[in-house]
């Protein structure tokens, strides 16, 4: 991890997240999109970040390129001081498996699997034994200590992206990426997760950043970054 | 043409997005339409032969005089003098060596003065000129040379070329006199005087057939009885052309059952149609849905499946034409070497692709492809819009009747055990059959139930001992019920094909080294030269026997002679045996008899009298048993004969009649040996005495064989015979197998949602691939588990029922387990391996564009 140095000689703790001047560009049916247009973002821990903009604004692109899923055009994605350019794809892998949570709108659980198993399973995609002690608490931390051996057609939403989140928080991440997490909720569920979002990040100390139409979520966070056109329009700190 | 139009769109042209699959698809297709093209014209063309030769040059005529050991010439002298209108056609037919080309024809003495004019032709005749008056002279000029021959054109001989041939045991050179018009190479034979033709066999004194061509009135039947009075009574009149028939019948049971092997390709293809339309069907429910709702009827959705299962179906038929018609050269090859060594000589005609094969292969093709989608694309129109189009769905998966299936599975399993103790129906084992059949439905239900079983049982343990993929993997199968039970079913019947054929030949091949071992009692064999047939007994010269007999070391020669006969319509072999050798020969433990009396005890009743022993497949066509009286036609005599007792005989499947060789010669007075068994004394070398019999029969076309060297030769002809069934069962594992690698594809596919998952949440690319190689390695493993126990099912019916019924032979179980072992590693290796291009595919999946499709 990079550490800088003030003027008398002590560290400076870097943002967990930097984007410096980052594009994205890709091809589409031989088209090229832009989806990011020198882009600046830092991220510090503990930070509850909403992004927000229109669909096609480069949110998801964004959460990429933080999540070490993708390599920026040009510009530097450094995660936790590591710089992802400079990874192959064993690399980037590596760095998703102890830094990175994800979470999705539709969930993405797997559905052959229970909840503990869905849960352990990062934890076991990196080879780590007896995960299940690991598991039982992290749904002790979205309150669903019971639960462990339902299968996810047998939880209600809520449940789900709960599910969803405890097996993003498995690994200890430095960072939650969280894509439209309340999208498939209704508003009250989705409060709830937004609250819980929260309330982890402060607990964890992760830093959390959530793509996201919703206004609740906008008004939980610590920083609103608005997107229009792959670029930041606007950041509003609180 | 809307219509048309919109099932380009939607389901013709989707097809093209997957280009991998939908070749693979088709190519199973192809490959079991192939298959069942090959063996249906091989076996024509193997078994058509035999209007050709003889019969083909038996011309018009209506009956023939037979009589086992052949006609007395008399005979001829007798329907010469008759007061009818009746033409009399003697005839010798044998077969003839080409020594250069060692080209086997066959041989036909004539009456050449009466019949010549149709092969006494010149060249120039056959280039289409008029036959002249010279041609005709040069028939009588040569006549009477012992050395005129005339051949077919395809023979590529012309007028005063010297041949070589080799007939029994002796080389002759002859002259080409003539060469006579020979289409298509079906007619093609070496023609002779029929004194020459006597002269040149040794058949002094008798003909072989006396081919009769009668006034229309009265009928054909009142003919035979009129000129059977006439004749001695063992003497018979038949049709012309019932050797043929009788062949045809014999040959029916073999046809039948290489018929039916190559149904399992196409059982195997079934399945993998299924699968491929089932997955589509789930793939498409939402566009079903929105069909639905725009208007389209239950009719509709399901014509749509039905065509895209027939698009499939009509796209193998037509790639399996050519296919099939290439297969089928060399499933002649290995077919007409089976019949040859078993049942008859025959020279394969040719391999005709009309109009009928081509609608065979289309019906097959499109009409398997059909039926098995219809389940699935029943399933589709039963959609309704609504549930289709629902946000959120995940992959539906048809509620499996597991419990229901498994009743089902039992009760068919039940009735394919009692229709395996039916009794064969007209000759063929139609329940045995019908009892694999089931047996094979009773698996595919009760697959379901057994993949739930084993991969839920499963996953945590493959979880602990090979990682988190492969619980994935097993979970993912157990998931996917019905599409992995139709995979797991489809390969586990090729793999059940497999190990039944695999035990049946193996007990076969042990039954037949156990009973070899007990019939072969002589140190040295010695047979004329030439290529051995069922129905083909060249003799050795009269003397050579004496000769062997006199040279120091030779304790005993045993001649042996046997002749083709008619039994109850049916043809069989009657032979005879030196028995005063049996005063010389070791005994052999094991008794060869079906009564288990031992040989010193049998053998010697048949001595001097009319008692025999025969086979056990003549007392299974002709539903006989120890004790029972035979009638023999021998020669001009009627003579009745008891059975002494029921040997095994695995040489042949015609069926067999042995005698004391005294015995025959009272009925059948030619001395002549098929084949001589010669002792050796245990004190003298072989080597030398081998040495001393070589130097012999110098000047004679004989053969000889060690004890060891006739064993691995018999053994070596037992595994040719079996050659095309491995052969098919290959193709049916292949077909099998490209489903697994299709179907493997299809989940990568449909998974790419779920695969993109795990990358997100730390699964490296080898990991991904590790996930669909473990699923190809379960699925194999599980099919190699329903196979096997339904393979030895199924050996069970093979041997006991359908190989007992068809050709009446007792086979000793025996497992062949190196081969089998052996068989199911190759199999599962390429199951495996079926994986690699899917796990590549997997791997290559963009987890960014399959995750955030929303």
């Amino acid at each position: 991890m990079e550490l800088a140095i003030d003027a008398a000689g002590r560290p400076i703790q870097m943002p967990i997240l930097s984007l410096q001047d980052v594009s994205k560009d890709y091809l589409t049916d031989g088209q090229p999109v832009h989806a990011l247009s020198g882009l600046s973002l830092n991220v510090e821990r503990g930070e509850f970040v909403a992004l927000v903009g229109r669909s096609g604004c480069g949110k998801s692109t964004l959460l990429n390129l933080a999540g070490a899923m993708d390599f920026s055009t040009s510009g530097r994605v450094l995660l936790d001081g590591v710089s992802t350019s400079s990874l192959k794809d064993s690399g980037l892998t590596q760095l998703r498996r102890q830094r990175v949570g994800f979470i999705f709108q539709s969930f993405q659980l797997l559905h052959t699997l229970t909840v503990f198993e869905n849960v352990e399973l990062p934890l076991l995609l990196a080879g780590k034994h007896n995960p299940r002690e690991v598991a039982r608490e992290r749904l002790g931390w979205v309150e669903l200590e019971g639960l462990g051996d339902r299968y996810p057609h047998q939880l209600s939403g809520g449940q789900m992206q709960r599910v969803a989140i405890a097996r993003a928080l498995i690994h200890s991440p430095s960072i939650l990426l969280a894509d439209e997490p309340t999208g498939n909720l209704d508003t009250t569920t989705g409060n709830v997760i937004l609250e819980l979002l929260r309330r982890l990040t402060r607990e964890q100390n992760t830093a959390t950043i959530v793509a996201t139409h919703s206004i609740e979520a906008a008004s939980l966070a610590n920083t609103l970054v608005r997107l229009r056109d792959g670029k930041i329009e606007e950041i509003t700190r609180r | 043409m809307p219509l048309f139009l919109l099932f380009h769109r939607l389901m013709v042209r989707p097809l093209s997005r997957e280009p991998v699959r939908t070749s693979l698809t088709i190519l199973a297709i192809a490959l079991g339409v192939a298959v069942v093209l090959a063996i249906d014209l091989a076996g024509g063309a193997a078994t058509g032969s035999f209007r050709s030769s003889m019969e083909t040059l038996a011309g018009d005529n209506d009956l023939e005089v037979r009589a086992s050991g052949g006609v007395p010439e008399s005979v001829v002298g007798t329907l010469a003098t008759l007061p009818y209108s009746i033409r009399v056609s003697p005839r010798i037919e044998d077969y003839a060596v080409i020594t250069d080309t060692k080209k086997s024809l066959p041989l036909i003495g004539l009456d050449l003065v009466a019949e010549g004019s149709t092969y006494a032709q010149s060249e120039s005749q056959n280039a289409g000129g008029p036959r002249t008056q010279r041609a005709s002279e040069n028939v009588f000029e040569h006549l009477g040379d012992a050395d005129s021959i005339w051949v077919g054109s395809i023979a590529g001989y012309k007028t005063g070329d010297r041949v070589e041939l080799l007939i029994n045991d002796q080389v002759r050179k002859y002259t080409v006199r003539g060469v006579y018009p020979d289409s298509n190479g079906n007619e093609s034979a070496i023609v002779m005087d029929l004194a020459a033709a006597q002269q040149a066999l040794a058949r002094y004194g008798r003909v072989d057939r006396i081919l009769l061509k009668v006034p229309e009135a009265p009928s054909l039947e009142d003919w035979q009885q009129r000129l059977r009075t006439a004749l001695p009574a063992g003497v018979e009149v038949r049709p012309q052309g019932t050797g043929t028939n009788e062949n045809r019948r014999m040959l029916a049971a073999f046809r039948w059952n290489l018929r039916l092997l190559s149904y399992i390709s196409l059982v195997v293809g079934a399945f993998l149609i299924y699968n491929t339309i089932s997955v589509s069907v789930v793939r498409r429910r939402q566009d079903i849905g929105i069909v639905r709702a725009l208007g389209a009827s239950r009719r509709v959705i399901l014509s749509a499946f039905i065509g895209e299962a027939a698009c499939f179906g009509l796209a193998g038929a037509l790639l399996g034409l050519p296919l099939g018609r290439f297969m089928a050269t060399g499933a002649v090859r290995l077919m007409s070497a089976t019949v040859e060594s078993l049942y008859v000589s025959s020279r394969p005609g040719t391999i005709e692709l009309n109009a009928a094969s081509v609608l065979l292969a289309l019906v097959i093709g499109v009409g398997v492809a059909v039926a098995s989608a219809y389940a699935p694309a029943r399933e589709a129109s039963q959609v309704s819009p609504f549930e289709a189009m629902a946000r959120g769905r995940r992959e539906y998966d048809v509620r499996m009747h597991k419990a229901r299936d498994l009743w089902l599975a039992l009760v068919l399993g039940l009735a394919a055990a009692g229709a395996s103790r039916a009794p064969a129906v007209a000759g063929k084992p139609l329940l045995g059959y019908l009892a694999a059949i089931l047996l094979i439905a009773a698996s595919a239900l009760a697959m379901p139930a057994f993949v739930d079983a084993l991969t839920s049982f499963a996953s945590k343990l493959l979880g602990k001992l090979f990682g988190v993929e492969a619980m994935l993997a097993a979970r993912s199968l157990a998931a996917s019920l019905r599409r992995t039970s139709v995979l797991v079913g489809a390969l586990s019947t090729a793999i059940a094909m497999m190990t039944a054929v695999g035990i049946m030949v193996g007990s076969f091949r042990q039954s037949v080294v156990l009973w070899m071992s007990n019939q072969l009692p002589a140190d040295l064999y010695l047979r004329p030269a030439g290529s051995p047939a069922a129905d083909r007994h060249p003799t050795i010269s009269l003397g050579l026997a004496e000769d062997i007999a006199k040279i120091p070391g030779v304790v005993a020669v045993e001649r042996l002679r046997a002749y083709e006969i008619s039994y109850q319509g049916m043809p069989a072999t009657l032979a005879s045996a030196d028995l005063d050798v049996l005063d010389v020969i070791r005994w052999y433990p094991h008794s060869e008899f079906l009564s288990g009396r031992p040989q010193q005890e049998v053998l010697p009743e048949l001595r001097h009298s009319n008692t025999v022993v025969v086979s056990e497949p003549f007392t299974y066509k002709h539903h006989l048993k120890a004790g029972d009286f035979i009638g023999l036609s021998l020669g001009e005599t009627q003579a009745s004969f008891r059975i002494a007792d029921v040997y095994y005989d695995y040489s042949s499947e015609r069926g067999s009649i042995l005698m004391d060789r005294k015995t025959m010669l009272r009925y059948l007075p030619d001395p002549a040996p098929s084949n001589l068994a010669i002792y050796v004394s245990p004190d003298a070398p072989l080597e030398t005495v081998r040495a001393e019999i070589e130097k012999a029969t110098a000047g004679h076309r004989v053969l000889m064989f060690s004890n060891r060297d006739l064993r691995t030769e018999a053994i070596r002809i037992f595994d040719r015979t079996f050659a095309i069934t491995y052969a098919l069962e290959a193709v049916a594992v292949i077909v099998a197998v490209m489903g697994i690698a299709g179907a493997l594809l299809a989940l990568a596919i449909d998974r790419r949602r779920e695969l993109g998952l795990l990358r997100f949440l730390g699964a490296a690319t080898g990991q991904v691939r590790k996930l669909i190689l473990v699923e190809a390695g379960l699925l194999g493993l599980l099919a190699n588990f329903a196979g096997l126990a339904l393979g030895f099912a199924l050996s069970l019916i093979l041997i006991y029922v359908i190989n007992k019924q068809s050709f009446g032979w007792t086979i000793r179980f025996h497992w062949p387990v190196e081969i089998l072992l052996g068989a199911l590693t190759v199999v599962y290796a390429a199951t495996v391996l079926a994986g690699l291009y899917p796990a590549q595919v997997a791997v290559r999946l963009n987890p960014l564009e399959v995750v955030h499709e929303e």
